[in-house]
């Protein structure tokens, strides 16, 4: 019966939730192009590490933060604020702000709660996510562990579309880091702003990298 | 601008009041691990020139003025030759209405290994109308074992002109340090008139030899530097800075955006690093880059 209560979370962080999520590769694209990326393994190292120690973790403290803060507005508007200066490029700005904005215009149409009324303009997609789940009383792990797959599944994906691994490998990797991404939900959730912190350098560089790559499928 | 101050920058400065105003307690920090240190500097126009107005100087930190730089130059010295675990160091920096002042740093910082406790260093600029500042030391050293929290704060009014940098090195690599253990943990907060335009929290806690490694992470880096340029025409200079890129001797990207120039290095050499580093000063600044850039 407790499932029943999270059933929006797998139609918001679903691949066809009108986010555009399919085209991000969050600097992926570039670590292709410049072979950090080749194969099943170096994909899974790749996404794995975001989750665990890099900018998917900053994301996800952020999302709870935004489900915390929902119903406060001057805290709410500091983690609004805090998450959209984290983006460490153009591009990956506009992952999160472009993605953001299209979750809160299909939340308020669809899906309507009193939480979102703070947002006008760019917001960063983990706090609209974490703003909207609370105003649905949707519990915070399960938000939480939803986000982070579907980043996983999203990266997995966009792997599958470079070229670099099949659908079988992507389902493989993804299967796999269930556990990576149970565990850095559950440290999202006993975590606060304090404990924001990453260590995904050259993935955010590839971010960077990316926005001069001659030719590209991705927006980042 | 201080209303504009987040809870978490609120918590920053708590914690900076409750170490600089505590009593020393011996008892309760080995007897080598409690250095305080502080600068606190506001530089002003005066005329065609600018000059410091204020200065304080607390613990072993010095301020120096070079007789022969051409700008405004303000040299850090750290007399204490280096930071070990528990020492503090906050630093701050004010520009006022139209002063122009290059600080940096008489040396390389070196963070020797930490008993338990890390070292703390907290910079706080401020920029006023038409002020140009610029942050750039000389690269921070992380001796295998160091434990180091740093903070970086930046209030600019939206005319000011402000290039930050902060250059890091992995172990001591002429030694064979090659893959330190340890933590650091870096926080930028930066503003411009009120609004929050650039944040970043680094960490790498633990085997960070092992961490750097790792293709998403350091990709095999041993040095690591951000730099960061904030001022009306940040975004105008994206094209000479990526022009400049084309030919870096090590990984190096930049993007612009929101009033913002950010260029990341990661190299596995340092000297390669700086090889990089000083042109992309030299974009950044209009004039060449301060003595101990060239």
């Amino acid at each position: 019966m407790a499932d029943v209560a999270i059933l929006p979370l797998s139609i918001w962080l679903s691949p066809s939730f009108p986010v555009g999520a399919f085209a991000y590769s969050h600097g992926l694209e570039w670590a292709v192009e410049s072979g950090a990326v080749s194969n099943a393994a170096t994909l899974r190292a790749w996404i794995e590490d975001l989750v665990t120690h890099g900018s998917a973790r900053n994301d996800s403290l952020l999302v709870a933060e935004a489900w915390r803060a929902a119903r406060e507005r001057a805290r709410l508007a500091e983690v609004h604020e805090l998450a959209l200066a984290l983006a460490p490029s153009r591009e990956r700005r506009l992952e999160s702000a472009a993605q953001g904005a299209a979750f809160v215009t299909a939340i308020r149409a669809a899906w309507p709660c009193d939480t979102l009324h703070a947002f006008d303009g760019d917001v960063a997609y983990p706090v609209a996510l974490g703003a909207a789940a609370a105003g649905h009383d949707l519990p915070l792990t399960p938000t939480l562990e939803y986000f982070l797959l579907a980043f996983v599944a999203n990266l997995v994906s966009a792997g599958v579309r470079l070229g670099v691994i099949g659908q079988t490998d992507g389902q493989r990797i993804t299967a796999a880091l269930l556990p990576s991404v149970r565990a850095s939900a559950q440290v999202a959730h006993s975590s606060t702003l304090d404990d924001l912190g990453s260590a995904s350098l050259a993935s955010d560089l590839a971010s960077m990298q990316h926005e001069t790559q001659y030719s590209r499928l991705f927006r980042s | 601008m201080s209303a504009a101050a987040s809870r978490s920058e609120r918590r920053g400065r708590a914690f900076w009041n409750d170490i600089l105003n505590a009593p020393f307690n011996p008892g309760h920090l080995p007897a080598s691990a409690r250095a305080r240190g502080a600068i606190r500097a506001r530089f002003a126009r005066a005329g065609d020139r600018s000059c410091v107005s204020e200065l304080y100087e607390a613990g072993g930190l010095r301020l120096r003025f070079p007789r022969n730089a051409q700008s405004c130059e303000a040299v850090i010295v750290n007399t204490g030759g280096g930071v070990i675990g528990g020492d503090a160091a906050q630093l701050s920096f004010a520009a006022e209405a139209g002063a122009d002042v290059t600080l940096t740093t008489q040396a390389a910082e070196k963070i020797y290994r930490a008993q338990n406790i890390p070292a703390h260093i907290a910079l706080d600029l401020t920029a006023a109308e038409n002020a140009r500042l610029e942050w750039l030391p000389q690269e921070t050293i992380l001796f295998d074992g160091a434990k180091l929290n740093r903070t970086f704060t930046l209030d600019a009014h939206e005319n000011a002109r402000v290039t930050l940098l902060e250059a890091t090195i992995f172990g001591r690599l002429a030694m064979g340090e090659h893959s330190i253990s340890g933590h650091l943990a870096d926080r930028w907060r930066l503003r411009r008139d009120g609004k929050l335009v650039f944040a970043d929290d680094l960490r790498l806690t633990g085997d960070i030899g092992e961490q750097l490694d790792r293709k998403s992470c350091g990709a095999g880096a041993r040095a690591t530097a951000l730099l960061l340029h904030i001022a009306p025409d940040a975004e105008a200079l994206l094209e000479p800075v990526r022009e400049s890129l084309t030919s870096a001797p090590c990984p190096a990207g930049a993007s612009a955006w929101s009033g913002l120039l950010a260029i990341r290095l990661l190299s596995p050499a340092p000297e390669k690093m700086r090889a990089a580093l000083s042109p992309l000063l030299e974009i950044l600044r209009g004039r060449p880059a301060p003595r101990v850039w060239q």
